[in-house]
This record gives structure tokens, C-alpha cells and sequence, in this order.
């Protein structure tokens, strides 16, 4: 909010320059946001805490200054100007609910001359930020900048009756505020109300039906205290905030109200008005303060320095706090009221250090006194993911989680998408339930900026409805388009290709040590058809790889091919690898085979794969597919496979004849399970 | 044997005659392929060959072989050294042309910020803890000693799914889980992404990432805050790095504090200053003691436990980190900016 230097001087006679003044208020945690200079007075925009609407008045900021600077607080005087009459005459009172309304003051000031303010009264309105009305509502706005304590004024002229009655509303009750907005009343909310229709919504608005206007001369005015949170709701259901609503639902000092009924009525009489005797308080309730035991030790225990039991006592005593001894080091100690938000003693201690300066108490460091657990294995594993990722040459993202309806749509992950109830837009309304969303565009917006090879991956949570809950899963997604790795004047530039993103994959799960991974032909609604595998772990699907499909890279303004892949990491990490070990290294010499097959090209190269591992050849330490051609040689529907064998025996050097064996057995059996037959000169 | 004697000094003269006036690197890889590829060089299918040898003759005719593998491999060495040594720098290739040069992945930049601050604090001994993003109303707010239709919450702008998820507004929700879980002494890091409703703008996200962190155990104190934080923000900073503790207000914290640094562009000198707007400090944590409600709310009695909590938005500390003007760049993606990050 903001505050005025010059009016914190009618409180007190502070003589700091602004720089000061603001370290000042820094140091007890008033915040000065900024400041500017104003027409000769300087106005500070102070950041308040929900907990502590004391400080939403000038006064309440005063009371911390003094504190801080040891100066004294001023008292000010409010003087009526009185007819010879009672208020009571005047008015009726009668709270129908002591729960939202725990206290409802009013007095009635008459024959007041409504008109422009006089300059003193302009002047710290304008420094609020306010454009002057007149001086009765500028009077209200004063009593509530001043002290935090909102109040309302009515035109007495327009109420029915004397009766002034605080009830809550009744369903399909009419009323429209004094800015001009009808509102729908629910029964849930408190209403002042005449003897015929709701005048106010209780520390909220007041109504157009009773505004005092430039006709106005008798005014009765309201000084109250209203339940905070009936106060909140209502503002929230109305969709309406005032200052004096921002205050209410903050908590005001019970114990204010006919002090600052007071002060509204005797700023009123400068006008030409004369206050009825005497303040009608309704108060069914009368409340205590309430009180806190205090711990010199605990004080000490919690901030880590000794505190002397006289800084204690003096400080909480300047901050209107009352202290009464119990034992050595041991207080009872009297809450003001206007301190809602002091409960326990962590509270005071709080009062106690704002005072005592954060600066002054050392900085140690805490001992260790146990070992914390070591780290999640699973959070490792994303790091070695994360690291042959970056050695692949790709770059890594991080996009919003929320999605884009219409890309959902458009994606059909399967998975049945979480919305936000209140999303910041409809664009960002859905939570994403595949990365691929947040990878296309990124690839659109780089190839939109010149990038010629757009490699990028993003670990990340995508979430779903799973039955009835929301479920979150770790995912890896990796997207590749145009030109691999850096241009070389040794070689010309190749472009990224499925099998590139494959090769990324199979390194990924074999570092985590699960090669046992299948690919398998799959279909996924947003890779092209005849261009996606299925990935699957023991049996479990853990991801898929393919070409995202044409139409939508084009509906991304993708104007090239993409090859995308996306792994479940949760889904990967809940199967154990491989345990690793280390194996001695052979020091005998590797057998090396190659063999040349003409194949039929229906046979897909993971049924081969299969096939040679769970023939389960003793000593064969490996295999690889090393070379793969067609052409003139080979008929058109064939396709010629070299394959390397690799054995090794740990204890000795292995001979030809056993080799041959082995060599003899996967011959036969791709022959005879898969038609296979050796090439000419194939096999050595 | 005397036929594969034969063969192996015919391929050892032909072999002498391919390698005479080669001049490049090409034509020396393909003699190499020619004879010793391994399924299809000259030399390579000699070996082959032994099988259809008697036993006896097997050893010597191997080592024939192997003695032709070793001289093909000599030669083929030696060549290789003179074609691309010195010799080359005059005559051949300029060797300081670029070398290759290979496309490393950058890792992004919240998450190298991320992994610095997890490192700092791992090495003050505690732990990382991760915990779900999507929450109930109690982990986010009411263990935190929020009470219901306080407007404390409008400080925590929350995204709803429904009456009872939400997406989470910081990472303190993983702190309860952790204390209901754990006894103290708990010293832990809690990094991860948060929302909020708030609109993408220069200083606003309606994502971003944070690390909030929690000290419980017997005796610990505000000066412990303190100690920890300022360490942390002097590695991470800077060691001369201005460190100021002041007074505010969490819900879950009794005292609370806010710390700002003192602004590292101008040295709190300008007050035209763009970064702090020229009040010279930089507000980056926000701090104190563990609210004696939170510790009751998960079995922990205040009266033998004290702690300390704190938060800190990640992207923020990168911002103020490297100056980077508009916080909405971090989730752009824009491969320009990211792939600066390498290099840090
Ligand atoms: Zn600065």
C-alpha cells in the first residue's frame, strides 16, 4: 500500500532522510517496493503481508517506526461538535448474526455540508492514489488509510426506519451497490440492512439506495468488525475487492471501531456537522485479548544468540504488548488486538528478532548429525540418459507442461488428458500427455530461425486420468530433423534418418543395461503407418519410435521430415536391468566368422536377432549385422545379410573345429527356419 | 604347403607393387581394404586356406601367413605416416585446416543451474527429494499451515484440476511427505518444476522451476538458516557476494525471512540500475523457521525439533545469474540460446 511521509508525521516526528527511513523499515520487514516523490511529500509503496493488516494504515506503520527508532507515538485529538441529542434516538442496532458480525458501531452526524474537501484532506487522498469525491467520502477513505479501520457512511434520509439490522441475506434479495452493480444476494452473505431492504453488503459495499450524495446532510456512519472469512467469501463469490473488503478479510482490531466512529464523526463536524451524543456499540461478545506464554530460553534456543530478558521486555512492551512475569525468564504476555496475527510463542519470537536485527544474529553452520539417505538410483540413470543424449548431439528442452487441446487432439497419445479447472488460457488448458507436442514445436520454431539440424530431447512428467486419479509419468522424449552433427570439408553433410534415432535409443537402454528391449512393428496414431515400432520391455510397451506423420509436422509448419521417439521412463525403471558385473577380460584369442546370406527381405531383422539369441551358442560373445545390400546380383525380393560372429573362451583358444560347429548350426538353422541360403564364397 | 608358399609370395610381390606411387590416403585405404579387410582381403582369406592343410603343416603355414599380415601392416604404416607427416604441411594437405569438429548436446540451462545447486547443497550434506507436481489442497496449503479462505493464498495464484488436485505452487508439499515419512534429523533439497496462475511475461511464469530445502533436528537455529544460506549463495554467486536477511511473512515459517543479495551489476553504486531497479538488492530466497504448526501437522514435536526452510526460484537465480532479461526465453527453446549453456 502506499504510505505518506508527511502523514506518518502527524504520528511521528521522523527526521530521517528516505534512504534511511526505508532501511529502516527493511530492517523490522516493511518492504518498500519503490518511491516517488509527490507534489513535495514522498510516498513510499510498502509490500504488506496477508497476516498483518495493522500495517495497512498509517498508524500501524507509525507504531512500527517508533519502535524502531525509540521515538515516541502522538497522540491526536478528535473533538465533536454535539447536538442535544442521543444517538440512540437516532438509531437501533441489532446484530442477528455475532458470528460474522461481532461488533457494529454507529453515530449520525447532521447538517453536514457535503462538498469539496478542504486542501489538508485532498491532499492525502491524492497521495493514495484516490481522486477526490467529496469531503464525507474522502472523511471515510481518510479513517481507513489512517488507521485500517474501514468505515461506511450512510444517508440517513434514505433508510426506513431507525432500525439498523446486520443479517445475512435472503435468497433472491435485490441489491445494487453504489458503484452501480446489481449483485445476487446469497444467503451465505451478511447484509446491513433497514427495515426493508439491504443498505450494504456487510465490510464489502455499500449500497447505491443509501449513498450519501451531494444533497446528503445527516449521516450516519459505521465502524464495525466483521468475520473475516465470511467477508472473504463473499468478496470472492461477487467477484468485488474494496479496500475496506482487502482489510476485513485481513482481520481488523475488534477493539477499534468506536475509536475510529470517533474520528469519522469528528472530522465530519468540520463540516458543519454536529454528532449525536454518544456512540451506539453493539457489542454481544465482549472478546479478551489473547495471551502467550513466553520462554526466555526458547527465544535464545530458536534464534540461535542469547537475547537479555530486558530487550525482550522492552521491545514487546513498545509494540503495545503486556508482560507479566511468571517465573525467571518466563512471561505471560497480553496480545494487543489489533495483533491477529501473534498466536504462540514462535510469533513472538519473530517480534523479538525483527527487532533485534536479523543482521546481528551470527551465521553458524549447522552440524551434521546423521547421514541423509544416498541418492535415488532412478535419478542417476536419467543423467546417464541425459549425458549420451548430449553426446549423440542432442540438445535438451523444457517446455510447459500445459497442452494445447487442439495438439491433443491432433497427437491421439491414447492417454485421456487432465484439464485445469481455471487454465491461464485455452490454449495451455490441458496437460500434456506426450512430450511430442512441446518437441514440434520447438523444432518449428528453430527451423523458423534458420536451424538446419534441429536434434532435441526433454525429460519431463506427462500426466493422465488413470481410473479415477491423476497420474504422472516420467517421460523421455527425442525428436531429429535435417542435418547431422557439424559441416566438415572432409565430408559432405548427411541428414538425420530413422535408423540414426534408433541407434540413440538402443545406446540409451543398453546403458541402463536393458538390452532385452524388442522392436516391434506397431502402430502409433502419430507416426506415419509404415514408419513405427512398437518398444517393449519383458513384454511391456515402454515407447515407440517413427516418422511423426506429414500432416501433422505440416500442421506445425514443419516443412521437414521428423523422426521422433518417446520412452517411459517409470515404466522402464520399475523393470530391474541387467544387475551389472564385471567379466575378467579374455585373454585368449577371439574367433572371428563372417557369413553371407541371401534372405528373403520379409524376414524382419529382429526375428533373426531372436532367433540367433535363443539358439544360445556357447562362446559366441556377440554378433553383428555388418553389411545389408540389394541389386543386380540379388533377385528382387531377396536381399543379401552379412552377419560377424564373434567368439571368445575364457579359459583357452577356442579351436577351428568347434567353431566350424557352431558356424554349422546357425547356418542350418536360419536355412531351415527362414529359407536363408548361403552366398556364394559367404561364409569364412 | 608349397602351393600356399606360392600364393603368399605372389600376393607379398603384388602387394609391392600397389603400394609403389601411392601419393593419398584414399588410394592407401583401398590397398589396406584390398588385402587385409577383414571378410574380404587378400591376406585375411589365406587364413581360410589352413583348413584344407594337413595338422602338421598347419603351424608353419600360419606363421607364413601371419608373417605376410605383419609386413602388409608395416608397409602399410610406414606409408601412412609419410603421407600425412610433415612432408605433407609442403607438399599436400594444409594441416591447419580445421580438425573435425563433432555437435555436442547442450544440456539446458535451468537444469545446469539445477545440477550446480544440487551439487552445493549435496556437499553440505543433504539430500534430493522429488515428489508429485499434481497435489491435494492438504500438501500444498493446509499442512502448511494455510488455513482455508486465507488470503495468504492469493500470494500462491493456484491452477485447479478440481475441488481436490491442483497443481502444485512450490515444492514444499515434497517437504511434508518427507517428514511424514522420515524422522529428523532430515536435511533435504527439493528441486522441481511449480505453476501458478500467472500469464508468461518478462518476471512472471505460469511454470518455472524451484529448490526449496529443510533443516529439522535437535537445536537448530536461525543463525543455522543463516550460516547455510549465505555459504550457499556465496558458491553460487560469488565469494564476495553481499548476502541481507530481512523480516517477512510465509504461512509455514516463524520467523520468516526474505534474503536478497546485493545486486552483482552494479554493485549497489546505480541507482538507475535496470537489474535492481536501484534499491542496490536483489530479493532471491524466501526463508525462515519451520512454523511450529507445520512440525505438529506431521508428528513432530516442536518443543524437541526446531528447523529451518527455504525457497528459491531457479530460473530467477539464472536470470540474475546471467543477466538475461525475459524469463519466458528459458522455455522457448530457442536452440541459439540453449546451446550458449555448453560452453558454462
Ligand atoms: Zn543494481
Amino acid at each position: 500500500m502506499k504510505i505518506s511521509i508527511d502523514w506518518l508525521k502527524d504520528f511521528i516526528d521522523v527526521e530521517l532522510s528516505t534512504s534511511r527511513l526505508i532501511d529502516t523499515l527493511n530492517s523490522i520487514g516493511m518492504l518498500i517496493d519503490s518511491w516517488e516523490e509527490q507534489k513535495g511529500d514522498i510516498i513510499l509503496e510498502l509490500e504488506t503481508y496477508s497476516n498483518r493488516p495493522d500495517t495497512l494504515g498509517h498508524i500501524g506503520v507509525a507504531r512500527e517506526l517508533a519502535v524502531a527508532l525509540d521515538l515516541p507515538l502522538k497522540e491526536q485529538e478528535w473533538p465533536l461538535t454535539e447536538v442535544d441529542e442521543n444517538s440512540s434516538e437516532n438509531i437501533d442496532i441489532e446484530i442477528f448474526d455475532d458470528d460474522l458480525c461481532p461488533r457494529y458501531c454507529g453515530i449520525v452526524v447532521k447538517d453536514v455540508n457535503v462538498g469539496p474537501s478542504p486542501e489538508w484532506l485532498a491532499r492525502k487522498i491524492e497521495a493514495m492514489g484516490l481522486s477526490h469525491i467529496n469531503n464525507v467520502v474522502d472523511v471515510s477513505n481518510y479513517v481507513l488509510f489512517a488507521t485500517a479501520q474501514p468505515i461506511h457512511m450512510f444517508d440517513i434520509s434514505k433508510l426506513s426506519g431507525k432500525k439498523i439490522i446486520v443479517r445475512k441475506a435472503k435468497k433472491g434479495e435485490a441489491f445494487r451497490s453504489l458503484e452501480g452493480e446489481d449483485i445476487n444476494l446469497s444467503p451465505d452473505m451478511l447484509v446491513i440492512a433497514d427495515e426493508q431492504k439491504p443498505v450494504a453488503l456487510a465490510g464489502v459495499i455499500g449500497g447505491e439506495n443509501s449513498a450519501v450524495t451531494e444533497t446528503t446532510r445527516d449521516i450516519l456512519i459505521e465502524s464495525a468488525h466483521f468475520n473475516p472469512v465470511s467477508v472473504r467469501k463473499t468478496g470472492k463469490k461477487t467477484g468485488i475487492q474494496t479496500d475496506a473488503s482487502y482489510r476485513f478479510e485481513r482481520g481488523s482490531d475488534i477493539s477499534f471501531p468506536p475509536k475510529a466512529a470517533l474520528m469519522a464523526a469528528s472530522l465530519l463536524t468540520q463540516f458543519g456537522g454536529k454528532a449525536t451524543k454518544g456512540i451506539v456499540d453493539i457489542y454481544p461478545k465482549s472478546r479478551k485479548n489473547k495471551t502467550v506464554m513466553l520462554r526466555q530460553r526458547r527465544v535464545s534456543e530458536i534464534l540461535g544468540v542469547d537475547i537479555r530478558s530486558d530487550f525482550i521486555v522492552e521491545t514487546l512492551s513498545k509494540l503495545e504488548f503486556i508482560l507479566e512475569k511468571k517465573q525467571q525468564g518466563v512471561w505471560q504476555v497480553q496480545v494487543p488486538f489489533f495483533r491477529i496475527d501473534i498466536e504462540r510463542e514462535a510469533d513472538l519470537v519473530e517480534e523479538i528478532a525483527r527487532f533485534y536485527g536479523y543482521e546481528n544474529i551470527p551465521s553458524v553452520f549447522p552440524p551434521l548429525t546423521a547421514m541423509e539417505p544416498p541418492p535415488d538410483p532412478k535419478k542417476r540413470q536419467i543423467q546417464k540418459c541425459r549425458q549420451a543424449l548430449f553426446h549423440y548431439g542432442f540438445d535438451e528442452v523444457v517446455n510447459y507442461s500445459f497442452a494445447d487441446p487442439e495438439n491433443e487432439e491432433k497427437l491421439q497419445s491414447g492417454r485421456k488428458a487432465i484439464a485445469i479447472r481455471n487454465p491461464i488460457s485455452t490454449k495451455a488448458s490441458l496437460l500434456k500427455t506426450t512430450l511430442l507436442e512441446g518437441l514440434l514445436e520447438n523444432i518449428a520454431w528453430n527451423q523458423n530461425r534458420g536451424a538446419d539440424g534441429i536434434h532435441i530431447f526433454e525429460v519431463g512428467k506427462i500426466y493422465f486420468w488413470e481410473d479415477d486419479a491423476c497420474s504422472e509419468q516420467m517421460s523421455l522424449g527425442m525428436a531429429t530433423a535435417g542435418y547431422l552433427g557439424m559441416n566438415s570439408w572432409q565430408e559432405p553433410p548427411i541428414q538425420t534418418n530413422f535408423f540414426h534415432l534408433k541407434g540413440v535409443c538402443e545406446a540409451i537402454l543398453s546403458l541402463l543395461r536393458y538390452e532385452s528391449v524388442v522392436f516391434l512393428a506397431g502402430k502409433h496414431p502419430s507416426l506415419e503407418k509404415e514408419s513405427a515400432l512398437s518398444i517393449l520391455l519383458k513384454g511391456k510397451k515402454i515407447g515407440c519410435i517413427g516418422a511423426v506423420r506429414r500432416d501433422i509436422c505440416s500442421s506445425f509448419s514443419i516443412r521437414e521430415p521428423v523422426w521422433a521417439a518417446e520412452l517411459d521412463l517409470n515404466g522402464i525403471f520399475q523393470k530391474q536391468p541387467r544387475p551389472f558385473e564385471y567379466i575378467p577380460v579374455i585373454k585368449y584369442p577371439k574367433v572371428v566368422r563372417d557369413i553371407s546370406f541371401i534372405a528373403d527381405r520379409k524376414i524382419s531383422y529382429q526375428e533373426i536377432k531372436q532367433t540367433l539369441e535363443e539358439l544360445s551358442i556357447p562362446n559366441l560373445e556377440r554378433f553383428e549385422l555388418y553389411d545389408r545390400f540389394t541389386g543386380v546380383s540379388i533377385p528382387k525380393e531377396k536381399v543379401s545379410l552379412s552377419f560377424r560372429f564373434l567368439y571368445h573362451h575364457p579359459q583357452r583358444t577356442l579351436l577351428a573345429e568347434e567353431v566350424d560347429g557352431f558356424q554349422e548350426k546357425i547356418i542350418k538353422t536360419l536355412s531351415s527356419k527362414f529359407g536363408f541360403q548361403l552366398r556364394e564364397g559367404g561364409e569364412n | 604347403m608349397s602351393g600356399l608358399k606360392e600364393k603368399i609370395e605372389k600376393l607379398q610381390e603384388r602387394f609391392d607393387e600397389a603400394i609403389e606411387g601411392i601419393t593419398d590416403e584414399k588410394a592407401l585405404q583401398e590397398v589396406r581394404n584390398l588385402y587385409l579387410s577383414r571378410s574380404r582381403g587378400s591376406v585375411s582369406s589365406l587364413f581360410g586356406e589352413l583348413k584344407s592343410l594337413k595338422p602338421e603343416e598347419k603351424p608353419d603355414a600360419g606363421k607364413e601367413i601371419n608373417a605376410l599380415k605383419e609386413y602388409v601392416q608395416d608397409k602399410l604404416q610406414a606409408l601412412q605416416i609419410q603421407l600425412s607427416g610433415p612432408r605433407a604441411v609442403e607438399e599436400m594437405v594444409d594441416l591447419t585446416l580445421p580438425g573435425e569438429a563433432s555437435y555436442i548436446g547442450s544440456p539446458h540451462p535451468i537444469l545446469i543451474i539445477q545440477q550446480e545447486i544440487e551439487n552445493i547443497f549435496l556437499s553440505m550434506g543433504f539430500s534430493v527429494e522429488e515428489g508429485p507436481e499434481i497435489e491435494t489442497d492438504y500438501y500444498n496449503f493446509e499442512a502448511l499451515n494455510f488455513p482455508p479462505h486465507h488470503p495468504a493464498r492469493d500470494d500462491w495464484d493456484t491452477l485447479y484440476i478440481n475441488d481436490d488436485f491442483l497443481l502444485r505452487t512450490h515444492t514444499s508439499p515434497v517437504q511434508i511427505r518427507v517428514m511424514e515419512k522420515r524422522k529428523p534429523p532430515i536435511r533435504i533439497i527439493t528441486p522441481g518444476k511449480v505453476f501458478r496462475k500467472e500469464s508468461p511475461d518478462p518476471t512472471h511464469l505460469p511454470m518455472f522451476y524451484q529448490v526449496e530445502g529443510l533443516v529439522v533436528d535437535r537445536g537448530i537455529t536461525f543463525a543455522h538458516l543463516k550460516g547455510t544460506l549465505e555459504s550457499f549463495l556465496k558458491i553460487l554467486f560469488h565469494e564476495k557476494t553481499k548476502v541481507r536477511f530481512r523480516p517477512s511473512f510465509f504461512p509455514f515459517t516463524e520467523p520468516s525471512a526474505e534474503v536478497d543479495i546485493g545486486c552483482t551489476v552494479c554493485n549497489r553504486e546505480d541507482s538507475a540500475c535496470r537489474v535492481c531497479g536501484g534499491g542496490g538488492w536483489i530479493e532471491l530466497l524466501g526463508s525462515g523457521m519451520v512454523d511450529p504448526q507445520v512440525l505438529k501437522n506431521v508428528n513432530i514435536d516442536p518443543e524437541e525439533y526446531s528447523g529451518f526452510a527455504f525457497g528459491l526460484g531457479i530460473d530467477r537465480a539464472a536470470m540474475f545469474l546471467y543477466q538475461i532479461p525475459d524469463l519466458r526465453y528459458f522455455y522457448e527453446n530457442d536452440l541459439r540460446f540453449i546451446r550458449q549453456f555448453l560452453q558454462k
